[in-house]
């Protein structure tokens, strides 16, 4: 459906994007993550038509964005980071307005009615766009981008700026939009990639770092496949146990959790599951299992050990507004926090430095 | 180009701007034509018109400065350029909503001429020529206001640069004059745009003068076409 092949884009000698390539089929949402100033938007800025590449093609449908612009343009529903909303419009006026800018053949009435249901607009409907709420701008862009029902769907961190239950609300919604049309979308928010995405695109620095299904990528990159687990019983006898089973390659003791039970660290031959022969020692043994779990990197491990290799660089970049409210309500994981902190701190450290000089 | 069209010239007359505009200008129309017709008992329409003409040139950047830079700052300008619309009917829809403004103001400034024409018989030629006049060398500002403005986010850049283009166009005639070479001299005599208008204002139509001045404004609507899409090479 979407084909991207060789992408490079250079702003003057900034090279944002470098040999992108990768193929979407029709139907799927696919999650694009990426630190801030990784090229996530350029991407997507080029696949719209919005930006041109300086070398390489996107084809959409069969379709080059080079010789069919327009074409492809129908095909493709854009919200970008920031919704391109007229404030001194109405959502009605706008809504009409995209309708006849997209030459869109569907009956207008109905397909704009529709839409507003959609995304829960119809209580703005008659309202100036400049007096409505962050969470509302963005949903009138959702809207905007489903007018003339693109089979491509792009979406630029579509929940930025709105409320918890209206972030559910938007998943469900592109969740829903994914059955029939596929989906692009960009975020910070890892938990909401996981959630929504079927497979995963990590950009960073220009390059593409991970592509895979959401829920094989974590394993596939994790170098190690321990199982930590908790069991109830003596803890030189677990341990020595547990060596000397088959497959076993390792055994070490993470300590005591909680009075008499320990956390254990196993590791398995590459390949082999001992997760079923774990269980029937220690059930023989009468030492209760309480937990057990691979040790597979987390989403956030997995961005953190893609993207950490230049926290300089995104430092440089510009601060991140959107380190708000709903991402830390979203990722509980103390994981994400590190990797935030230090670049907003540079970040501040950059701009003192900056006013000093002056 | 309809939808972007409809949708500027909306945004002109939803907002002070476009009232602003053309109540400014008929406000200056009226002003003047008490001063000579009253105070001068003159009955010299044409030079009434000639006047106005410079008010106008002084609006027509206010009109015309926010015509591509707002999309800019706001980047609205992604909602036009990912629709399956070209960028010369951007341009185009863009250049014909300032246009209209200006077309709007320069009508009703035939008022004058009506209300005379229920007391006496102005010159009806002369008045035409002059309206045509004003309406070809505005058009032609417009197109190189919409194009400066394409070059800025800022309005204020944007006003300022087309004033001080409309003003150096209007005084091209006396650099002319005084430049010592022969050549240059006719060069620049010919960009004038002051002697093409002023056949306008005698009454007369002037076929290649009309042609100049719609050439320039398809020459700037190309160039902010143009400059609408190297800006995705940025």
């Amino acid at each position: 459906m979407v084909e991207v092949k060789n992408l490079t884009k250079r702003y003057g000698g900034n090279l944002a994007l470098d040999n992108v390539s990768f193929t979407i089929e029709e139907g799927t949402i696919v999650g694009f993550l990426g630190p801030n100033g990784a090229g996530k938007s350029t991407t997507m800025n080029i696949i719209t038509g919005y930006l041109s590449a300086t070398s390489g093609q996107v084809t959409v449908s069969g379709k080059s964005t080079l010789d069919d612009p327009n074409e492809v343009k129908k095909l493709i529903g854009y919200l970008p980071e920031q919704p391109p909303l007229y404030m001194d419009m109405t959502v009605k006026e706008y809504l009409n307005f995209m309708y006849e800018l997209k030459k869109v053949k569907l009956p207008r009435e109905q397909h704009i009615k529709e839409i507003c249901g959609l995304v829960r607009i119809e209580d703005v409907y008659g309202r100036l766009i400049g007096n409505l709420s962050k969470g509302y701008k963005q949903r009138v862009g959702i809207a905007q981008a489903l007018i003339g029902n693109p089979p491509v769907l792009i979406l630029d961190e579509p929940t930025v700026g709105l409320d918890p239950k209206q972030i559910i609300e938007i998943r469900t919604l592109i969740k829903s939009l994914g059955e029939n049309h596929t989906v692009i979308l960009s975020s910070h928010i890892l938990p909401e990639v996981q959630a929504v995405c079927e497979r995963i695109i990590v950009i960073n620095n220009g390059h593409l770092v991970a592509d895979g299904a959401t829920d094989t990528l974590a394993h596939d990159l994790s170098q190690d496949h321990r199982l930590i687990l908790r069991a109830e019983g003596d803890e030189t006898e677990m341990l020595s146990a547990i060596v000397q089973m088959e497959h076993v390659v390792e055994a070490t003791s993470l300590g005591e959790k909680e009075p008499g039970v320990f956390e254990l660290s196993v590791e398995a031959e590459p390949d082999y599951d001992l997760r079923r022969d774990l269980f029937h020692l220690l059930a023989e043994k009468g030492w209760p299992l309480l937990a057990m779990k691979n040790s597979d990197l987390t989403l956030e491990d997995l961005f953190l050990q893609l993207t950490s290799s230049d926290e300089s660089h995104a430092a440089e970049e510009e601060g991140s507004g959107e380190a708000g409210p709903e991402e830390a309500e979203e990722s509980p994981e103390p994981a994400e926090e590190p990797e935030e902190q230090p670049e907003e701190q540079e970040e501040e450290e950059r701009k003192s430095e900056s006013e000093s000089d002056l | 180009m309809k939808a972007i069209c409809k949708r500027e010239i909306r945004s002109y007359f939803s907002s002070p701007i476009g009232y602003v505009c053309v109540a400014a200008l008929l406000a200056l129309y009226g002003y003047y034509y008490y001063l000579v017709m009253m105070m001068g008992s003159s009955s010299y329409i044409s030079s009434v018109y000639g006047v106005m003409f410079s008010f106008s040139m002084m609006v027509i950047p206010i009109i015309t400065m926010r015509s591509m830079s707002d999309d800019q700052k706001n980047k609205t300008d992604q909602a036009l350029l990912t629709a399956p619309v070209g960028v010369l009917a951007i341009a185009a829809g863009k250049f014909l909503a300032s246009f209209f403004v200006f077309f709007v103001a320069s009508t009703l400034g035939l008022l004058p001429a009506a209300v005379m024409s229920f007391f006496s018989s102005p010159a009806w030629g002369e008045v035409i020529g002059n309206y045509l006049g004003t309406l070809l060398y505005g058009g032609a500002m417009v197109a190189i206001g919409v194009f400066i403005s394409s070059l800025t986010v800022s309005q204020i850049i944007a006003a300022i640069g087309t004033f001080a283009v409309s003003v150096f166009l209007m005084y091209i005639d006396m650099l002319a004059s005084n430049l010592s070479n022969a050549a240059l001299s006719k060069v620049v005599e010919w960009i004038s745009f002051n002697n093409r208008y002023t056949t306008f204002t005698q009454g007369m139509f002037s076929i290649s003068a009309a042609v100049f001045f719609l050439s320039v404004m398809a020459v700037f609507v190309f160039l902010t076409a143009r400059r609408l899409e190297s800006r995705r090479w940025g």
